[in-house]
């Protein structure tokens, strides 16, 4: 009887296995390489004391108050500081202004409070938040209604 | 004479290489898709005092993306949510009424040491009262570190005169 010859051990070659994946390792570290990506970032902190429940009846007392009023539909907003409208209603007067109050003895941590009527474009209230910024004021937050009787802005 | 037997033919043993590649890439893989999720296209706005961060400085993080709705309308707006919950990414459309919720859940999930921040990356032409929803939602959550996502820079003037 014949007698099949013994099969030989076969190792399959893993090198070229080895090459694709190296290029995929490279693929994806350089994709996920998180140091490289960044994103521009405004930080902002809501007040401690916000949110709903006993601290949100505090009455926090900004030192500046700016707000926005829609204007044409989105168009543009009418800008308000300590309620009185800006004389020239651009974004660069009231960096001007605020830059004023600083130069005139404003502590840079003093407190800025944006706050917006609900319609108004979100990049208004960043193009005000950016002048405060810019202005040197550190410490800039948002109004935020909690809605309820007792509850007021933060 | 003495001769020395012919070497035997050497071949490497790749297969353990292969593991610890395959879970590089793995790891990678997932990593970027956590990034290309938190990077979500929307039109950010700009802002001349933004700062440019490493997302990795950021820490731990949940990402709300607030992005104008399909079908144009001003007033209506989708959220979508890019976060790493310990064992799968999220990256999902998300009803106003939920936010609150999730923003809790992930609030109490977070690491001790560390405080969570919430990313919020509005489309520039958005309206306030739905980027107020996400700061209203977390301040109910007790999340007082707020990241607002924004172009660094001045805007661009558009060819009719406006600005992006």
């Amino acid at each position: 009887m014949k007698r099949a010859a013994s099969s030989r051990e076969t190792v399959p070659n893993l090198a070229p296995m080895v090459d694709v994946i190296m290029v995929l390792l490279v693929f994806f570290l350089l994709g996920a390489s998180l140091d490289l990506v960044t994103q521009g970032v405004l930080q902002a902190e809501l007040d401690p004391r916000s949110g709903p429940g006993p601290g949100a009846a505090v009455e926090i007392v900004a030192q500046v108050r700016i707000a926005l009023e829609d204007v044409g539909d989105g168009a543009g907003a009418k800008i308000y500081v300590m309620e009185r409208a800006l004389a020239d209603n651009t974004f660069e007067g009231l960096r001007a202004f605020l830059v004023q109050r600083r130069e005139a003895g404003a502590d840079p941590d003093n407190m800025v409070v944006v706050g917006a009527e609900t319609t108004v474009r979100w990049r208004y209230v960043v193009k005000a938040m950016d002048a405060a910024l810019q202005a040197g004021f550190r410490n800039v937050q948002f109004a935020v209604s909690f809605g309820g009787p007792a509850d007021g802005d933060t | 004479m003495f001769r020395p037997p012919a070497p035997a033919s050497m071949t490497l043993n790749l297969a353990p290489m292969v593991d610890v590649l395959m879970c590089l890439i793995v790891f990678f893989l997932l990593a970027s898709k956590l990034v290309s999720a938190e990077h979500y296209p929307v039109n950010l706005p700009w802002a001349v005092a933004a700062r440019e961060v490493p997302s990795q400085e950021l820490g731990d993080r949940v990402t709300i993306n607030v992005r104008p709705s399909a079908d144009g309308r001003a007033d209506r707006v989708e959220y979508v949510v890019s976060d790493w919950d310990g064992q799968q990414i999220i990256e999902r459309l998300l009803a106003p009424e939920d936010i609150e919720a999730l923003l809790r859940a992930r609030a109490g999930r977070a690491g001790r040491g560390e405080e969570l921040r919430c990313v919020v990356r509005a489309d520039r032409d958005v309206q306030y009262q739905h980027v107020e929803l996400v700061l209203r939602a977390c301040g109910r959550a007790r999340i007082a570190k707020i990241v607002l996502a924004a172009n660094k820079g001045a805007a661009p003037a558009r060819p009719d005169g406006g600005e992006e």
